[in-house]
């Protein structure tokens, strides 16, 4: 045996906690899960149905771990691991499941399909078999954690000018966006770009909100790689930092996975109950909108306007009427895509599918079902609360000619708001956004 | 007589083996860890188990029994007939107690849960996906189960059947603990698991945390 698939098999060991047991133990194999999956959708084969992919790890698990399987082998479909199907266990990880769990809500005995998948992502991390970019951006936010003091101060600078703009846009001198300020009742953490701070900045001036804003960005490749060595280190750098200043809430910028990690696995990770809440922007504009401290016009947003369930903030998150209630405050047309909810199809840029050129072919025909739906609509709008859904969407809308805007659930809040002297300069502001992604 | 005797002897001592066995492997499972889960709730774990195990079981809760609806129900009622198959072999012994009408209900459900079993290897073997999927160890456990479940509604009417489903139900309860039919028992577990995931998330019952 390789010391490449020893490694992985002792990630596997590691892993192997009672859920996972009984998620490799409980399939029936009855395949009703098959167009539960998008790839499933989008191209019909075996290797696109969740139990084939379950499958792929449960014969290299029945081959450590079943009685029957170490006797006969054949009889059970048990086969021990080796280098040839440890590459391809992480290439159909890595590239042709973006954890959605689309599977697991489909599945009759709710058979966790994507916990294995990330099991196996784990493995090929330890085993250096994950695919190098996520690595790499996942190592580089952990080094930034260690030092950020040089990358502060340029920060800092860059919000002094940034402030600048705020406050010509809302006309208001005293709008405010503090970096790492002592104290604060909120922390907001973004994503990088600016695209996901001034929106927000604006509301929280906008609502007089006790806020500051956080150095680091909310995503954590680690979550992607299925290390959580690597996610913890990454997560640590906000939790230290929100320790630090005191706060009493988190708020995430709208982007899944950041959401579902922080808010529901980071706890795990660490052991502890923090002692702060941590919420997503989406929940803190739901909160803003039901307690009446915005006041919106719907009307500023006339165009049909679908919404799309990012899989991480409504199926692994719980965020799901939150954007619902917000989009009616904010918008007359709003229309809903079919299925929805927890029942939606994944953009098929999850997982860190977006991050990884290797795999566009494969993540842009994943895209087709979305495409579809977005497409019987007949919204001009698509709102997502995900970073890598409104990049997968922007590009399924060129490659399937839906020629439609894709824009954060922030972004029309803003356009939304009553701000008479300075609403053109907003909508100027935003026309010219790059983070709003548009194929016309 | 003898036939009878020894037939009841074997089912005994596999039912015990069974038992044995699984308990190993519930010993070796609750080794493995069980994190906390510390995220604070926004939904009732409560709620999701008891959604999990009634409305998310209903043919109509998920998108995958809608678009498949005659697998799925075939598959319950090839699942009840085995929850009615063992209840039937376990009182074996005091069926002469036993009315007629409710012997022969007994016997239609097994017997209907058997011809359910054998529909669904034929659909194993003809259905693409499902033969791709399926291991030899599928196809013994789905005919073994359904030999006991035919032999156990023919019993019921004759009891001259009686070594038959002794004999078969020794085989399945062997081989139970072994193969594919031990996912019975894990079932429980992941819909549990599942409960609690959408529970404490809130994820199905969303409009009610508010």
């Amino acid at each position: 045996m390789s010391a490449q698939v020893d490694t992985a098999l002792q990630v596997l060991e590691k892993q192997l906690n009672r859920p996972l047991v009984v998620a490799l133990e409980a399939c029936a194999r009855c395949g009703l899960c098959a167009e539960a999956c998008h790839y499933y959708l989008a191209e019909p084969s075996i290797d696109h149905v969740p139990a084939a992919r379950g499958e792929a790890l449960r014969r290299a698990y029945r081959a450590e771990h079943d009685f029957l399987s170490r006797i006969f082998p054949q009889w059970t479909g048990a086969e021990k691991l080796n280098e040839e199907s440890l590459a391809k266990l992480a290439e159909m990880a890595f590239s042709q499941c973006t954890l959605c769990r689309r599977c697991a809500f489909n599945c009759p005995m709710g058979v966790d399909t994507p916990l294995m998948m990330r099991a196996v992502r784990a493995m090929a991390t330890a085993s250096e078999t994950a695919p190098e970019l996520l690595v790499m951006l996942a190592d580089a936010a952990i080094e930034k954690g260690k030092d950020p003091s040089f990358f502060r101060d340029m920060f800092v600078e860059q919000m002094a000018d940034l402030e600048k703009e705020l406050q010509t846009k809302m006309g208001d001198p005293a709008a405010r966006i503090t970096v790492e300020r002592e104290g604060a009742k909120i922390l907001y953490v973004p994503l990088a770009g600016e695209h996901t701070i001034m929106p927000p900045a604006i509301i929280f001036n906008a609502v007089k909100e006790d806020w500051t804003l956080s150095i680091f960005e909310a995503a954590n490749y680690g979550v992607f790689l299925g290390d959580v060595a690597r996610a913890k280190q990454i997560a640590a750098r906000i939790i230290d930092e929100a320790k630090r200043l005191g706060v009493k809430e988190v708020v995430l910028a709208e982007c899944g996975h950041a959401y579902a990690s922080f808010r529901w696995e980071a706890p795990n990770w660490f052991g502890e109950t923090f002692p702060f809440k941590v919420t997503s922007l989406i929940e803190k504009l739901d909160e803003y909108v039901s307690e009446g401290r915005l006041h919106l016009d719907p009307s500023a947003n006339p165009e049909l306007i679908t919404y799309h369930d990012s899989c991480n903030m409504a199926r692994t998150g719980g965020v799901i009427e939150e954007p619902r209630r917000v989009l009616k405050a904010i918008a007359h047309n709003f229309v809903e895509m079919t299925p929805n909810r927890h029942e939606a199809y994944c953009c098929g840029g999850g997982g860190g599918l977006v991050a990884l050129p290797e795999y566009t072919e494969r993540r842009l025909k994943a895209g087709k079902p979305k495409a579809d739906q977005i497409r019987k609509t007949r919204a001009n709008i698509v709102v997502a609360a995900c970073e890598n859904c409104r990049l997968q969407i922007g590009e399924i809308s060129e490659q399937y000619g839906l020629g439609v805007e894709i824009t954060a659930l922030a972004d029309l809040v803003v356009k939304a708001m009553r701000l008479p002297a300075t609403r053109p300069e907003v909508e100027k502001l935003f026309a010219g956004d790059p983070a709003t992604v548009s194929s016309n | 007589m003898a036939l009878l005797s020894l037939t009841q002897l074997l089912a005994l001592l596999a039912l015990l083996f069974a038992a044995a066995a699984f308990a190993l492997r519930w010993r070796w499972a609750a080794q493995r860890p069980l994190a906390d889960d510390r995220a604070p709730m926004k939904g009732s774990p409560a709620r999701g188990v008891l959604y999990a195990f009634t409305f998310g079981m209903a043919p109509w809760a998920k998108e995958s029994t809608r678009r498949h609806m005659i697998a799925y129900l075939r598959g319950v009622g090839f699942h009840i007939g085995i929850f009615a198959g063992l209840a039937a072999l376990l009182t074996s012994p005091w069926w002469p107690l036993v009315p007629d009408s409710a012997r022969w209900l007994f016997a239609f459900v097994i017997g209907f849960g058997a011809w359910l079993g054998f529909v669904g290897e034929i659909m194993r073997q003809v259905e693409h996906n499902l033969r791709a999927l399926s291991t030899p160890d599928d196809h013994a456990s789905v005919l073994l189960v359904s030999v006991f479940l035919a032999t156990a509604s023919i019993a019921l009417i004759n009891v001259g059947w009686l070594p038959a489903m002794y004999l078969a139900s020794a085989l399945m309860l062997i081989y139970a603990p072994l193969g594919k039919i031990r996912h019975c028992v894990y079932f429980f577990f992941s819909r549990r698991f599942f409960g609690l995931f959408v529970g404490r998330r809130a994820v199905i019952h969303s409009e009610a945390t508010r």
